[in-house]
């Protein structure tokens, strides 16, 4: 009786196995399909992934990352003893939570007044203008802000002319530089990130909106208990990513913005990454080591905020 | 949008709130505005005339393109365009190419190990090797100081693939099955069929990619060091951190007859203003875009 269940059981697998390749023969044209993809992401995601087991390993340059003898933890020893690095990871928290607070709501307030503008022409104008500079690199925008923010640049020459103050130096005073990267980000980005509510937005039922109109509700009242309430998936959503995205962020904007005068307040874990594998001397078992730390940490920040989301009862990120 | 229909009903008041969300909208565009008027105007002014009026938006006395004429003196600018435009007309095409067959072949995720595959693209989105191991393969390969390390560092972007598999997943399935049952061929079903039917979203997305090309140059900075191949953004850069440096050493010497902040000035036009040309184009297609990517997400 076993035995015969057991040839069945054989039997099942092989049916099953002959399915399967049936179906892989079946759909043989849709693998080479997506065999370039396929193998662009093996090549350029997936071994510099692998590749981070380097953060175990001591790096010997002529037996390549998979080659190198292994050596435990001894890389996150010497990590973990770099006072620099403990600093980034403090630098890094406070620049990206002062983000949360301050850079977070603005897209959200301009897609709730944007919604609330009636005039059609200069609508469009002002999203023009608002969501342009989020196509120039961070190295244009830093160059426009070196230059407009600079000693003799247009910022001083108004507070000068206007309220006689001598000139600021806004670039080089490292208690300016949090501020500054907060400005420029929502100067840069935040018309852009508004288009994601706007969208959210226009999804919600209008009847809704009718209602509250005939119940005698206010512009405001309406903008509080409908649009609000109506774009709060979205917020959650984002509001996950960017926690997500606490440990990281930024690179770009931080290292273009940063000078030698500041970089004691803008040495966030990415610039420390930078720092640490292309200046001075280079132990890239070291940096691999920072560099496994930060996408670990990241993720788990995620999940831990899609957990924390769903549990409060809203939606989460991966729903 | 449909923002409008909604107000229909009450549009024939014009409160005071209006005025107060017009002029809060308007500032901030002014501000955003400023700087681009500032700078565009430094570009084309003398050295004299920055110096002498208190708040130059725009030079009236003396406009001149010297500033110009000095910059495309610098060897760098051609260097600067060539590496740029070499890794737009090259790594664009890579990027289509990889970013298409790859939506399309995924569409339908019901054939073995395509799912896996899916969802390991998806957690390149979570988690990724950071710039260590990239630098380090791209050694192994040989491509440093080569174009092709920057070419192939940036090959599907994920976000931009989950944009173009949704649209793709929305056309009738009646079409591709019609197709098959004629005798064509995967490849061919995309490029005759599926492709033409998805030319907005093409649009939006070959546009994405055009801009990051255009303004790639981390990776640049990483894996090129040869002085003759520089893409046009780390031009700019170099030549605005350059200038800084001197500025900040000569404050006390003698004044250098160029006028750096006007050169400066043209650098961030030239590299500015080919994303301007393109931007009313862009502008055409990024919402469609961006609000597919929104429902996904």
């Amino acid at each position: 009786m076993a035995a015969l269940v057991r040839n069945e059981k054989k039997l099942h697998l092989k049916e099953r196995l002959t399915h399967t390749g049936k179906n892989i023969l079946l759909n043989k044209e849709k693998y080479f399909l997506i065999l370039p993809g396929v193998v662009w992401y093996a090549i350029f995601a997936y071994i510099p992934i692998f590749g981070l087991s380097l953060a175990f390993k001591k790096f010997i340059a002529k037996d390549g990352i998979f080659g190198s003898p292994w050596v435990g933890m001894i890389n996150f020893q010497n990590v973990f003893a770099d006072p620099a690095f403990a600093q980034s990871i403090l630098t890094t928290l406070r620049i990206n939570a002062g983000r949360l607070i301050f850079v977070f709501p603005f897209p959200i307030l301009f897609a709730l007044l944007f919604n609330e503008v009636r005039i059609g022409r200069s609508k469009k104008v002002l999203q023009s203008i608002f969501t342009f500079p989020h196509f120039l690199s961070w190295v244009i925008v830093a160059s426009i802000m070196i230059n407009i923010l600079g000693q003799q640049g247009l910022v001083n020459s108004f507070l000068k002319a206007v309220f006689g103050i001598q000139s600021i130096k806004f670039l080089g005073t490292p208690s300016y530089f949090q501020p500054l990267v907060y400005i420029t980000d929502i100067w840069k980005s935040a018309g852009w990130s508004a288009i994601i509510y706007m969208a959210a937005i226009s999804g919600i039922d209008t009847e809704q909106y009718e209602a509250a109109e005939i119940d005698g509700s206010s512009r405001f009242q309406r903008m509080w208990y409908i649009t609000l309430p109506g774009i709060r998936p979205t917020i959650v959503v984002l509001f996950i990513l960017a926690v997500g995205n606490l440990m990281s962020g930024g690179f770009e904007q931080i290292f273009n913005l940063s000078n030698a005068a500041t970089w004691k307040v803008a040495e966030t874990l990415d610039m420390y990454i930078y720092r640490i594998t292309f200046r001075g001397s280079v132990d890239f078992s070291f940096s691999a080591a920072v560099s496994l730390f930060r996408s670990v940490i990241n993720l788990v920040l995620l999940l831990a905020a899609d957990r924390v989301s769903r549990r409060i009862g809203g939606s989460g990120l991966l729903a | 949008m449909s923002a409008k229909s909604k107000h229909k009903y009450i549009r024939n008041r014009f409160e005071l709130m209006d005025v107060v969300i017009l002029i809060f909208l308007i500032i901030h565009a002014i501000v955003i505005i400023v700087p681009f008027i500032s700078v565009i105007g430094t570009s084309f002014a003398t050295q004299r005339e920055a110096a002498a009026s208190k708040l130059m938006l725009f030079p009236t006395k003396e406009p001149t393109i010297d500033n110009y004429y000095r910059l495309f003196q610098d060897p760098r600018i051609a260097i600067g365009y060539k590496t740029t435009s070499l890794i737009l007309l090259i790594g664009v095409p890579v990027n289509i190419f990889l970013t298409t067959s790859l939506a399309y072949g995924m569409t339908k995720t019901n054939y073995p190990g395509a799912k896996v595959i899916f969802y390991l693209i998806l957690l390149t989105m979570l988690f990724n090797g950071g710039i260590v191991p990239v630098y380090l393969l791209m050694m192994q390969l040989g491509l440093i100081d080569t174009l092709w390390s920057v070419i192939f560092a940036y090959g599907v972007n994920t976000f931009y693939f989950i944009i173009m598999r949704t649209y793709m997943i929305s056309l009738p399935d009646s079409l591709v099955e019609s197709a098959k049952i004629d005798g064509a061929g995967e490849w061919r079903i995309l490029f005759r069929i599926i492709l033409p039917l998805s030319k907005p979203i093409l649009a939006t997305v070959l546009l994405f990619f055009a801009v990051d090309r255009w303004n790639e140059w981390f990776n640049a900075m990483i894996f090129l060091r040869r002085k003759d191949l520089i893409p046009l953004q780390l031009v700019l850069r170099n030549i605005v951190m350059d200038a800084t440096i001197v500025g900040s050493l000569s404050i006390a010497g003698p004044r250098v007859p160029r006028f750096t902040e006007g050169i400066q000035c043209a650098t961030i036009m030239v590299t500015m203003v080919p994303v301007m040309c393109f931007f009313p184009f862009l502008q055409k297609y990024f919402v469609k875009g961006i609000m597919i990517g929104a429902i996904k997400a």
